[in-house]
Parts: structure tokens; C-alpha cells; sequence
């Protein structure tokens, strides 16, 4: 006897649990179906090793919407996001270390390059500024642009009110951080090599595009967008790590009154008449909904989970074109100790933050290259954290976990290899040989070690060739165009078919935001006006 | 001291298309140009032919001597041990050539007459103000917005999702064969600062489509005569129209008053008043070497200085004792049109990773055009002139030439010995030669951040520099390089608007 209900949400990651969330505030009768035992997607907690909790994938939170926050109440149900205290760039023989209190970064600064110091206060204040006007593209449903009904561009008409009315310096910075490189970018701006490779960084997080790539810029600003008790830019982790956050909207979720299942994989979405009934579960259970939402990437979804034939052939060859090419993989360690940096000895305050591998924008740069033609980089950027500084439960007492989020790996290897074990260690020894540059001690801390490669980011979290966002972030796969060309609304040609996760706009890097506006549109179609924006 | 309407910088051939469109008009017009003969960098490419057929009518070119070859055979792409690939002008023909390939080839010909047909028109138009978008502009925008609607549905989303592209990927999008992939993106990296898997290099590829016939091959037009007769041609027109044109002259300054310009002092020391200077110079030179500083001002010098011009790009010209016998090619007739070298994109982007290094690529993408196989009158004996990229900018004239000769052996073995005399120009000797900051040929990186309406950056993407009465007419501006006249016949739309 199938089970009945007004909507069926797929995957049980942070997208599809904000959905769950929202419309069961509305007053629908959800069913959030996660296929692992644990929940989260990409933004997990999982005990690797024994006495270890790690945030296996997702390890940071910046982006997340803080009307989501707000509105779920997140904070009662648990989340509490530890604030993370400055990046640090580890040199051969020197450092750069930035913080959150901008007069010390200043100062910092200036041991490198006056004009440098000088800059960064204006180019941060310009960014802010960036950030702001952007913002409402965040919540905005993108229009069609092949249709140009004048009423769905309606909603880009503020948007474009707000962009002539900004001062002129703005609306220049504004195009070029939609087109340049991180790279060119910042060379307008800064001189100190280090302090740019470093900062480009974040440009080309999660995409197959070096720092000197047109289009990283605009990266650089999703990353700065995000808020965290009203102050942009700040970046923190979840106490209890990632995972935190997709407890506590799992948390409120259920208090609203959906129903989430874990261990419950979806096999097909159920499609009669044009029109999506529900969905079938690996087990054969059959669970009917008026509305089918699905968090999962346009390749799972519209390529594994509904049937050959539904689709028209235009919009597979669309959803097939679209380019994940995962580029990152991810190394946790289980440390008996904190690394010591030959650059900066000993414990201290400058371990609490980020700390970045990036010496050079040549060094970044040729890292992008080696996964170009399909080799890992053989000296990869790698963007380190130890949780344990700032929640010491995720550890035993005096030891500490290590996240490494390392790129280049390209998903497609160079001349038929694959991601075997091999590679996998291979990879690994890469990383830790890197570390080892900086922080000779590195591999006598190890009691415990996790290796992913994007092969298996892509089998365990389900994220089609390992690419973190669900799609390459690139600007022809952003806003009407994402996740297919002309279905940019977060609906789909079947109806009663919803996409809510990441492969909607506005993307990927933990915001909910999807989630969100998906539920906002279901509702709105089905006319619950209890919505408040 | 002598009255002017307007003193056209620079004798390149948009400077002269302005001039003479000006002169039509009515205005009282003159062209400095520092070196001995008019032309400019155009002098360098036998395919200068693409010129718009709005100038060459406005300007009765053809009156004045311009004779345009349209070779059958756009482009051959040799391969390394395999046939050459030959791109028609007719596209069943080129899919008759591709193997399994050809079956998407006509398809993806009319997918880019179409997208590229749409950047014609913007090319065509005065980008509108982003600030306070006037009538003009809106009415502009309709136009535009009609043309966009025009291209139906599908197509509207595609270009879209085309321009901020990298070429590789939207030639991936039809094609499989390496090398036809190769063959097809390499246009959208020539002269620039891109590689296939560089976003931004499917516009440059469209835009290269957009004037002329096009298609997937892209335009090749000769001038009969050489690219001397070009500038011949535009500098009758533009004489016969009433403008005053005059070599070794050049314009040390633009000098000012009031904020506003009010001519420009020539090296010689001579001063020519005028109250609009149209400078068809790169925007860099323009804007830090021939305005004041303190007319300028340090933020407009910042932004100049900003702008992005770094050439990469060498020029080899090779006169040869007969036709070099190319691997694979047994009819001559076949090298009428560019001959490029078929890497395949990974091959292509290895080439352009060496300029980020501040390197020479191993081995060079290159672009050969040999004029006397359509052209017998073009020059005694058989020339060839070829683009060499990516270069180092430490490259010398010598090392260029050898990168040439080098790849040229391998698909032309003996060819060297069939070179009686050879020249190159590198970035560095261009920047010398030519007066162009960076020795880039188009001026100004076509890429995403200096397009259209911010070409070469925002706030003087309209012709109109930021001092009264200065403009650009050159490549440095929309619709950029090419040799299409597209610039200068832009510029001096605007320009007249002003004046009247």
C-alpha cells in the first residue's frame, strides 16, 4: 500500500532538509528520503576514525542565507558556528599571515608592501560593497532569457535599476569581477605575490579553471558574500563540524513536521501522463506525492532517476552538456599533535584560522595546468584546517583532526588511468608530501588517515564526478543557464518535478538557497500564501 | 597654425575610415601618421580584406582601386601524419572532408551564422551608456532586444551560454575528432591572451565569424595587391572626400584648454588646432603617453594603465624561391586560404600555457597565408606571411622566425631551403615599429572584461575618451580588431554627432 503525501523531497542533504523544512512550516505533509545512513550530503559529520569526527567533504560555513538561519530558528536546534580567525600562507622562509582584526592585517601587510596595506583596506570596503549589491541575485528566480516575456524579466528590472544607480567606480568593478580572472583581478590592486595566490584561491575553489582563468573574479565574490551575524566575510565551523548544520535544519525540519528517512535510496521517479506521481525506493516501496523535488545534481536526477523517453531529446542533450568535471578531492587526518610550521614554530594563534598553500600565483597556476591534461597536480594548492582548535569534542583530549581540501584532482585522468587505490595513495602521498614542505612533523602525528578522491566523492556523497557545487560554476552555467538553458526556475518539463539543490541557481557553497527558493515556488504555485520573503 | 574639424591620430586603416567618413561629411579632416606610408598594422595581414561592406560603400573603395579575392578554400589545417583538413567556403563540401565529424558540420555552420549574425549587429551599434541609458539607447536596445528575440528560443539561450564560453568546449559541443576541435577553436586565441579552455575565447570565435560570410571557418578575404593596396585604396577615398592626410607627422601631444582638447603639438614641434581628436592609437598610448598627466589625472591613468594589452604575438614574413609542397596537399590550390596547423586542443593549450610563464610555446600555433596563390600579382615570387604565437616577450626576431621554420618543416620538409629572405616582428619590435603599447595587435585583450559596452573599459566604451572632444577610433574600442573598418566607421558616427 503506497504511502501518500503533498511532497516527496530527494536526497537528505543540506538543500533538500531546507526544503523539507519550508514547506512543512506551510503546512504540507513532506517526506525527505536520504539513501544514506547519515544525513547531511556534503555537508557531514562522520566518525572516520575511532574517536575522530570529521567533516569529511564540506568544512566550512560562510554562505549560508541568514534568513534560513533565522527563519528554521537553527540556532534552538543546535547550530552554532565557531568563528574561524585568519588565513595563513606558509612560505619557505617567511609567512603571510591575515586575521580578522584588520588593523593587525594591516600591519602584517605593510613587512611586504606599503602600497599593498593601503590597498587592502580599499579593496576590502570595495568588496563589501560588491557583496551587497549582490546579494538579491541570491534569492531571485531566473528568468528565460529565450523567452523574454517581459514579466519574467520583471524581476531583474531592480537589479538593473540597482546597477545604474551605483557610482561608477562600482558598476566597474562590478563587470569586471563578472569577467576577469582572480588573477587580473587582483593584480589591479596588489603586488605581494603571495598575499594574491592566496586570495585568488577562492576564485577557483570547486571549479576546473586555474586563477589566471577568465571568470574566476566572480568567484572571488561568492565566496565574499557570506554573513555571519551580519559581518561579511566571515568565515566559521559548525560546532559538532558540518554535519552540525544539516542536523539542526534535519532538527527543525522535523519540529515542523516532516519526515525524513535515512537509508532510504530512491531507484525512479515516478512519471505518468507527463506529470510526476511520486517515486519508487531501491526496496520497491512505492511513495506517491503531488509534488517530486529533487536535491540532487541534473545528472542524477534527470539521467539516473527518470526514465528514458520522458525527457524530450533537446533537453537530455542540454542536461548532458552541462560540465561537472570535479576537480577537488579532500584529506582528513586523525593528528596525535598540531603541526609545527618551520616558517612560524610552534603552537599559536596563526593555527586557529585557514592555512593556505599558495605561495605563488605561478605555483597556483601550474597546479591548474597539471589537471588540465589530466593529472593531479603534482604540487597542489591545499586549503588546511584543524577543527579541534576551536571545538576540541571532535578529537580526544590533546589530539586534533586535520581537513585538507586539495586541487587539483581532476575527475578524468590522462591516458585511461583511474582513481584506483594507487592513485588514491598516490594522491595522498602528494599531499602529505606538501605538507611535509612546511610542517616536517606532519606524518609522525598521523594516527589516521581518509583519502577522497573525486571518484569517491562522486560514490559516496552521489555528486556526479566530484564536483563539489553539482555543476561547474562556470558563467555559461550560471543563472538562466543552470541547471538547464531555459529551466532556471527550479522547475523541470515534467510536472510536479522540482530540482532544489545546488545545480539550481544560485549554485553551490552550503547557502540553502536553493532549497529555499524551490520551496518558496512550489508553494507559490500551489498558492499558500503564509510565505513572508 | 592651421583649423581642423578633426585631427585623426594615427594613419591605421580605421584612422582613415574615420577620416574619410568624416570628410564626407562635410568636416574639414586630417591624418597624422608618424611613419612614411599610411596603413598601419594592416600592412602585416594579406587577409585585410574584411572590411564592412558599409565602408567600402560609403567610401566608394572600390572606385579607388580595392579589388577583393574570396578564396573557395578558407582554411587548410595540416595535421601531423595525417591529411590535411580542408574548410570550404561551401560547408557541404568541408563535411564531405570530416569523416564522422562532417555529419554535425553543416549544422554547427548554421549554428554559428546565426549567433555570430547577432554579434554583427552589436558590432554595428554605439554600445549604450550603462549609467543613464538615453532614448537613443533604449531604442538601440530594442533593436537589439528584437534581434535577440529573432533568434528564437533555442538560439537566444544558446548565446547566452556561448559567449562567456571557452572555445573548446563549445566546439566539443558538436564535434569529436582532436584535430577538427583543434582546427575550429584556434581563431578564437589568435592574437590573444586565451587558450581553447579560456573562458571567453567562443566569443572572440563568434566575433571572428560575425563580419563578412563567416561561418565555421571564419571569413578570408585577400586585397588584390596586397595590403598596400588597402591602404592605398583608403587613403584615395579618404583624400578624394576632402580629408588631408600626412605621414611623418607625428603627434608628440594632445594639448588642451579648459579641460577640453583643443588640438595636438607635433614632434617637429608644429601645432595643429582642432576641436576633436580622434586617436585610432592603442587606448594605453593614448590616454598615458600623448594626454598630460595633469589633464589626465591619476585615476583615469590608473585605469588606463590597467587595461589590458600584453602581445603574444609574432609576425614572420618569408619570400620563397617557389611554393613550398606541403604533406598531404597535391593541389596548390588548396593553400589560397589560411593555412594553420591542426593541433589538437590540448596540443593548442599547451602552446598558450607557455605565455603565462613569460615563455615561447614549444611548438607555436601558427597561421600562414600565402597571397600569390590567389594573387599572382601580389608580389614576385611567392611570399608567405604567417602569425606566430605564443611568443616570450624577451623572443628576438631571429628566435620567432626560427619557431616558424621549425613547425613549417615539419608538415613542408625543405622548406627552409626555399626561403630567400625573411623578416619578423615581435611584440617588441611592433610596439616600436607601430606605436602600439604591449605590441598587441588589436590593441586591447578581447576577452570578456573588454567587451562592448566596456571595451576598453567602462565609461569609454562610447568612442568617447574622458577628456571633451578626445575619442577612440582604433581596435581599442568596440567592435575591436579585425581590420573591418568597424571602429572608425563607429567613431565617426559618434564623433559627427557631436560636431553637429
Amino acid at each position: 500500500m503506497a504511502e501518500r503525501y503533498d511532497a516527496v523531497i530527494i536526497g537528505g542533504g543540506h538543500n533538500g532538509l531546507v526544503t523539507a523544512a519550508y514547506l512543512a512550516r506551510a503546512g504540507m505533509k513532506v517526506v525527505c528520503l536520504e539513501r544514506r545512513h547519515v544525513l547531511g550530503g556534503a555537508a557531514v559529520t562522520e566518525e572516520i576514525v575511532p574517536g575522530f569526527r570529521f567533516s569529511v567533504a564540506s568544512y566550512v560555513v560562510s554562505l549560508l542565507r541568514p534568513e534560513i538561519i533565522r527563519e528554521l530558528d537553527l540556532g534552538r536546534h543546535g547550530l552554532e558556528i565557531l568563528p574561524l580567525d585568519g588565513t595563513l600562507t606558509p612560505l619557505e622562509n617567511d609567512h603571510l599571515w591575515r586575521v580578522n582584526d584588520h588593523s593587525r592585517t594591516i600591519r602584517e601587510l605593510r613587512r611586504w608592501s606599503l602600497s599593498d596595506a593601503e590597498a587592502y583596506e580599499e579593496y576590502g570596503r570595495l568588496m563589501v560593497h560588491m557583496a551587497r549589491f549582490i546579494k538579491p541575485i541570491l534569492s531571485v528566480v531566473p528568468p528565460d532569457q529565450g523567452r523574454l516575456h517581459p514579466l519574467e524579466w520583471l524581476s531583474l528590472g531592480p537589479l538593473a535599476r540597482r546597477f545604474s544607480d551605483l557610482p561608477r567606480r562600482l558598476r566597474d568593478t562590478f563587470i569586471q569581477v563578472m569577467t576577469m580572472s582572480a588573477a587580473d583581478f587582483l593584480d589591479q590592486w596588489f603586488e605581494t605575490d603571495p598575499l594574491k595566490a592566496t586570495m585568488s584561491a577562492s576564485g577557483i575553489i570547486g571549479t576546473f579553471q586555474g586563477v589566471r582563468s577568465p571568470g574566476t573574479a566572480y568567484v572571488l565574490l561568492h565566496h565574499y558574500m557570506g554573513e555571519i551575524d551580519g559581518a561579511y566575510r566571515a568565515w566559521g565551523i559548525p560546532r559538532g563540524g558540518t554535519g552540525g548544520v544539516s542536523l539542526a535544519i534535519a532538527s527543525a525540519a522535523r519540529s515542523l513536521g516532516a519526515e525524513i528517512r535515512t537509508e532510504a535510496p530512491v531507484a525512479r521517479i515516478d512519471v505518468r501522463g507527463g506529470r510526476a506521481v511520486g517515486v519508487t525506493l531501491e526496496s520497491g516501496d512505492e511513495i506517491l506525492a503531488d509534488n517530486v523535488l529533487s536535491s540532487a545534481d541534473s545528472r542524477v536526477t534527470f539521467e539516473r532517476l527518470v526514465e528514458p523517453g520522458v525527457l524530450d531529446d533537446e533537453f537530455m542533450a542540454d542536461v548532458r552538456r552541462f560540465k561537472f568535471r570535479g576537480s577537488s578531492g579532500k584529506v582528513n587526518l586523525a593528528l596525535s599533535g598540531l603541526p609545527d610550521f618551520t616558517c612560524l614554530p610552534g603552537r599559536g594563534d596563526h593555527l586557529r584560522g585557514a592555512i593556505s598553500f599558495s605561495p605563488s600565483i605561478e605555483y597556483m597556476e601550474r597546479a591548474y595546468d597539471d589537471a588540465k591534461y589530466g593529472r593531479p597536480s603534482r604540487r597542489p594548492y591545499i586549503d588546511m584546517i584543524i577543527p579541534t582548535l576551536v571545538d576540541p569534542a571532535m578529537a580526544p583530549p590533546g589530539h586534533h583532526t586535520m581537513s585538507c581540501f586539495v586541487q587539483y584532482a581532476p575527475y578524468h585522468l590522462a591516458d585511461g588511468a583511474q582513481w584506483d587505490d594507487a592513485a588514491r595513495d598516490a594522491f595522498g602521498e602528494t599531499v602529505l608530501d606538501t605538507i611535509e614542505e612546511r610542517a616536517p612533523n606532519i606524518r609522525s602525528l598521523i594516527v589516521g588517515k581518509q583519502v577522497l578522491t573525486p571518484l569517491d566523492i562522486e560514490r559516496r556523497i552521489g555528486l556526479s564526478e566530484g564536483n563539489i557545487f553539482q555543476g561547474e560554476l562556470s558563467l555559461e552555467q550560471l543563472f538562466f543557464n543552470r541547471p538547464v538553458p531555459g529551466w532556471a526556475r527550479f522547475r523541470t518539463p515534467v510536472r510536479g518535478l522540482w530540482v532544489c539543490g545546488s545545480a539550481a541557481h544560485p549554485g553551490g557553497g552550503l547557502m540553502g538557497a536553493p532549497g529555499r527558493i524551490a520551496a518558496h515556488e512550489l508553494l507559490k504555485e500551489r498558492g499558500k500564501a503564509r510565505w513572508r520573503r | 597654425m592651421s583649423r581642423h574639424d578633426v585631427i585623426i591620430v594615427g594613419g591605421g586603416h580605421n584612422g582613415l575610415v574615420a577620416a574619410g567618413l568624416l570628410a564626407k561629411g562635410g568636416r574639414r579632416v586630417v591624418v597624422l601618421e608618424r611613419r612614411d606610408r599610411v596603413g598601419g598594422l594592416a600592412e602585416l595581414f594579406p587577409t585585410a580584406g574584411r572590411l564592412r561592406e558599409s565602408v567600402i560603400e560609403a567610401l566608394r573603395l572600390r572606385e579607388h582601386g580595392l579589388e577583393l579575392i574570396r578564396p573557395s578554400v578558407r582554411m587548410i589545417a595540416l595535421r601531423d601524419g595525417a591529411a590535411p583538413l580542408v574548410f570550404h567556403a561551401d560547408a557541404e563540401r568541408t563535411a564531405a572532408g570530416l569523416g564522422a565529424d562532417g555529419n554535425s558540420y553543416v549544422d554547427y555552420d548554421a549554428h554559428v551564422r546565426s549567433l555570430s549574425g547577432f554579434l554583427r549587429r552589436i558590432n554595428g551599434m554605439t554600445p549604450p551608456r550603462l549609467d543613464r541609458p538615453a532614448a537613443g539607447d533604449v531604442l538601440g536596445g530594442l533593436r537589439l532586444g528584437k534581434a535577440f528575440r529573432d533568434l528564437g528560443p533555442r538560439r537566444a539561450r544558446e548565446l547566452t551560454r556561448a559567449l562567456p564560453m571557452a572555445a573548446a568546449d563549445f566546439v566539443r559541443d558538436w564535434f569529436t575528432d582532436d584535430a577538427v576541435c583543434g582546427a575550429l577553436a584556434a581563431r578564437g586565441t589568435l592574437l590573444t591572451e586565451m587558450g581553447p579552455w579560456s573562458a571567453g575565447s567562443a566569443l572572440v570565435l563568434l566575433n571572428d565569424m560575425a563580419e563578412g560570410d563567416g561561418g565555421a571557418p571564419g571569413e578570408t578575404v585577400l586585397v588584390r595587391g596586397g595590403a598596400p593596396a588597402l591602404a592605398q585604396a583608403l587613403r584615395a577615398a579618404a583624400e578624394a572626400a576632402g580629408a588631408e592626410v600626412r605621414t611623418g607627422s607625428e603627434v608628440a601631444s594632445i594639448t588642451t584648454a579648459d579641460g577640453a582638447v583643443d588640438g595636438v603639438e607635433l614632434a617637429s614641434g608644429e601645432r595643429i588646432e582642432a576641436g576633436a581628436v580622434a586617436s585610432s592609437l592603442d587606448p594605453r598610448t593614448t590616454l598615458l603617453r600623448l594626454l598630460d598627466p595633469m589633464v589626465a589625472g591619476p585615476r583615469l591613468r590608473w585605469r588606463a594603465g590597467n587595461i589590458r594589452a600584453r602581445g603574444h604575438a609574432a609576425v614572420v614574413g618569408l619570400q620563397l624561391s617557389a611554393l613550398p609542397e606541403f604533406r598531404g596537399v597535391d593541389d596548390p590550390s588548396l593553400l589560397e586560404g589560411r593555412i594553420v596547423a591542426a593541433r589538437g586542443i590540448d596540443e593548442l593549450e599547451r602552446a598558450f600555457d607557455a605565455s603565462k610563464y613569460g615563455g615561447s610555446s614549444e611548438r607555436p600555433q601558427i597561421e600562414a597565408v600565402i597571397p600569390t596563390v590567389s594573387d599572382p600579382a601580389a608580389s614576385s615570387g611567392h611570399r608567405m606571411l604567417a602569425i606566430v604565437q605564443w611568443v616570450s616577450p624577451a623572443a628576438g626576431p631571429d628566435d620567432v622566425a626560427g619557431m616558424l621554420m621549425a613547425e613549417l618543416e615539419r608538415h613542408a620538409p625543405g622548406i627552409g631551403g626555399l626561403v630567400t629572405d625573411r623578416w619578423a616582428h615581435t611584440p617588441a619590435t611592433l610596439e616600436e615599429e607601430y606605436g602600439v603599447a604591449g605590441g598587441h595587435l588589436l590593441h586591447a585583450e578581447p576577452a570578456l572584461d573588454q567587451f562592448f559596452a566596456w571595451r576598453p573599459v567602462l565609461g569609454m566604451a562610447r568612442y568617447r575618451l574622458p577628456v571633451r572632444g578626445l575619442y577612440l577610433c582604433g581596435p581599442g574600442a568596440h567592435p575591436g580588431g579585425g581590420i573591418t573598418g568597424g571602429p572608425g566607421e563607429n567613431a565617426a558616427h559618434e564623433i559627427e554627432r557631436d560636431l553637429a
